[in-house]
């Protein structure tokens, strides 16, 4: 396909990224510069986005606010790490189930799956509290892993079953007709193949469980030893005043568990890892 | 090794019965092609052989043993896939020894074998690769040496060359066939390219709407076609066909009015052959020359002339409206819009009835016993 744009349609182009953007990442540039200015200079008037005072004191002084604070920070990783685990551990048989088998109901169960996503976790989150309470599981990491876990498997079965019917079934008759057995075939052929597909679940996974962990642990946890980052950062509240920039620096720290993990597993998603399977 | 028996084999899918009940018998070291139009069911058939789709009735016999509740490795076959199936994760090496990993062969016997395989295909230096850096014919080869590396008695091949351009095909249909006679296992091959079938088969399987329509050498099917399918399927260009009107039968042959009032005997058997009755004359392309003066004549006005060098191919109409075409000579006096007369001896010419049944051509086959 040619692209050749008149200069009008490049200027609205450019101008719609340049809005969407600034819509999402004006907030972590507000937070990147309250959390670089001592907490007085934060209410100052008029507004002004640099001030004289800039300091990086807001990054040293979070870890004495709130001591556990590195613990949160893993806390919120741990959980993030394991609901992750957990999901993979369902979802990858799930979908491959989905798109390879034929049974009853099989649409059917998959519809069932993905209007129970619609309903959300925070309808349910009284049921859900009972749910914990009979188990007894209130109160330690499987409380927020487990519901964590639980609510990310339908999108991570839509999404990883769409990646394995792109996976031609002569792969698998291949490896049939060579004497593997299903099991040996989706260890050896089917996963290695769909692993761009796993790693693109796998960050989308994470990513929300490490986004909608803060309903589970608030309802469900009151141990502070096991509370994630989302949580933890209401101790930045304080009696008087809230310290605005510690409170963002603490946040903007908090992120990068999972901007590292973007960059460590985007390296696997490489186009073309499936070429030569069989002709285009 | 690799003797195969299918008796009595169907198939179907829900109400529609895609293989109707087949009896078929290859013997070892044959090299068998499946013909036929896209959804006659000889993939299916393939694959009811292969053992990866379930057979609805009969019984598949592989070296005297019944083969249809075993899996495609007990069977003792291995398989091509139009599309190559190779795993585009692995090396080549691996792609080739994945049978044998499976099968859990020993470290220096996965290298033997492997690199056996690779010097009869000729892959030794590709061996480190990933099959995303080969190309089309590479790919096509270490698929190949996935199915021999196992040393199956059978081995299947489902339009293994369709993927390729004609160049390749050419030079891989010349490459099987020696990997054939290196090999010398039972090798059934399916394509819809008569062609391939000609030039490779030992045994040619004509398939229609999930029925063999014939089965027999190449050259017995060219010369010989049981109906009016089988002698327009094999052939290239294909046979022209053209209706005529019996006017005696006797032992000698059918005497047959053309359209245009022109008689002329066809030495066929003229078996339930009456005056009168409505049949189809066949002849082939080549059969047919230009200005000719053969005991049988037709006249045509050729619209299209397609000029290859060593020969020239004619499309044509007769005055009736039916299309023909002719090949000639490379220097053949044709010009579009010009009409021209065409004339065939009545000894080359096949004559099918109103059913599409041949008449039993007087040809001797065992004249093609001494091309063999």
């Amino acid at each position: 396909m040619i692209s050749k744009y008149k200069w009008w349609e490049l200027v609205i182009t450019y101008t719609g990224m340049a809005l969407f953007l600034t819509f999402i990442l004006a907030p972590f540039a507000e937070a990147l510069m309250v959390s670089l200015r001592p907490i007085d200079s934060v209410f100052r008037v008029p507004y002004r986005f640099f001030t004289d005072n800039m300091t990086i004191q807001p990054y040293i002084d979070m870890w004495t606010s709130v001591p556990k604070l590195g613990r949160y920070i893993l806390n919120s990783f741990f959980i993030s790490c394991a609901v992750t685990a957990l999901a993979l551990a369902c979802i990858i048989p799930a979908a491959y189930s989905f798109a390879r088998f034929n049974y009853r109901f099989r649409d059917g169960f998959l519809v069932a799956f993905l209007a129970v996503n619609m309903v959300g976790a925070a309808v349910l989150i009284i049921p859900l509290y009972k749910l914990m309470f009979s188990l007894g599981i209130l109160n330690t990491y499987w409380a927020m892993i487990i519901p964590g876990a639980a609510f990310s498997v339908p999108t991570g079965i839509f999404l990883m079953r769409s990646y394995f019917l792109r996976i031609p079934r002569e792969l698998e008759d291949a490896a049939y007709v060579d004497g593997a057995s299903r099991l040996y075939t989706l260890r050896r052929v089917i996963l290695p193949v769909a692993l761009p597909g796993i790693m693109v679940v796998t960050i989308a996974t994470f990513i929300a469980a490490y986004a909608q962990q803060f309903l589970f642990a608030l309802t469900f946890n009151s141990v502070t030893d096991y509370h994630p980052l989302p949580v933890g950062l209401y101790q930045f509240f304080g009696r008087e005043r809230v310290l605005w920039n510690e409170l963002m620096a603490a946040s903007l720290v908090g992120i990068l568990p999972v901007l590292m993990v973007y960059v460590f597993l985007q390296r696997y998603i490489v186009a073309g890892l499936t070429a030569g399977a069989v002709k285009e | 090794m690799g003797h195969l028996i299918l008796s009595g084999v169907s198939k179907s899918f829900g109400s529609a019965e895609v293989i109707k009940p087949t009896d078929l018998e290859i013997v070892d070291g044959e090299f068998t092609v499946f013909v036929g139009p896209s959804g006659c069911g000889k993939s299916t058939m393939l694959r009811m052989i292969a053992g990866l789709e379930e057979i609805t009735s009969g019984t598949i016999e592989i070296d005297g043993k019944v083969v249809n509740n075993l899996a495609p490795v007990k069977r003792g076959i291995s398989m091509v896939f139009q599309s190559y199936a190779l795993y585009p994760h692995m090396s080549v090496y691996e792609n080739i020894a994945f049978p044998l990993r499976v099968a859990r062969e020993k470290q220096p016997e996965v290298d033997r074998l492997v690199n056996r395989a690779a010097e009869v295909l000729k892959l030794t230096d590709r061996l480190k690769h990933r099959p995303g850096e080969l190309s089309g014919g590479q790919r096509q080869r270490v698929a190949i040496g996935r199915a021999i590396v196992r040393e199956p008695s059978v081995f299947l091949f489902d339009e293994p060359l369709s993927n390729l351009d004609a160049a390749l095909r050419a030079e891989m249909r010349v490459e099987l066939s020696r990997l054939h006679s290196k090999l010398g296992n039972t090798m059934i091959y399916v394509t819809h390219d008569q062609i391939e079938a000609m030039t490779m088969a030992d045994k040619i399987v004509v398939l229609r709407d999930g029925r063999i329509e014939q089965v027999g050498s190449p050259l017995e099917l060219y010369h010989k076609p049981n109906n009016r399918f089988v002698a327009g399927f094999i052939g290239n260009p294909n046979m022209n066909f053209l209706p005529v009107t019996c006017k005696s039968a006797d032992p000698e042959g059918v005497r047959v009015t053309f359209a245009d009032g022109s008689e002329a005997v066809v030495a066929v058997d003229c078996g339930d052959a009456r005056p009168g009755d409505k049949l189809e004359l066949g002849i082939r392309p080549d059969a047919l020359r230009i200005g000719g003066d053969d005991a049988a004549g037709l006249k045509l006005v050729p619209e299209v002339v397609e000029r290859l060098g060593n020969q020239t191919v004619i499309y044509a109409i007769a005055p009736d409206g039916t299309p023909l075409c002719v090949v000639g000579d490379g220097f053949a006096e044709v010009r579009p819009g010009q009409q021209v007369a065409a004339s065939f001896a009545p000894a080359d010419a096949h004559l099918f009835g109103k059913d599409g049944a041949a008449f039993a051509r007087n040809f001797d086959l065992s004249r093609l016993d001494r091309l063999a």
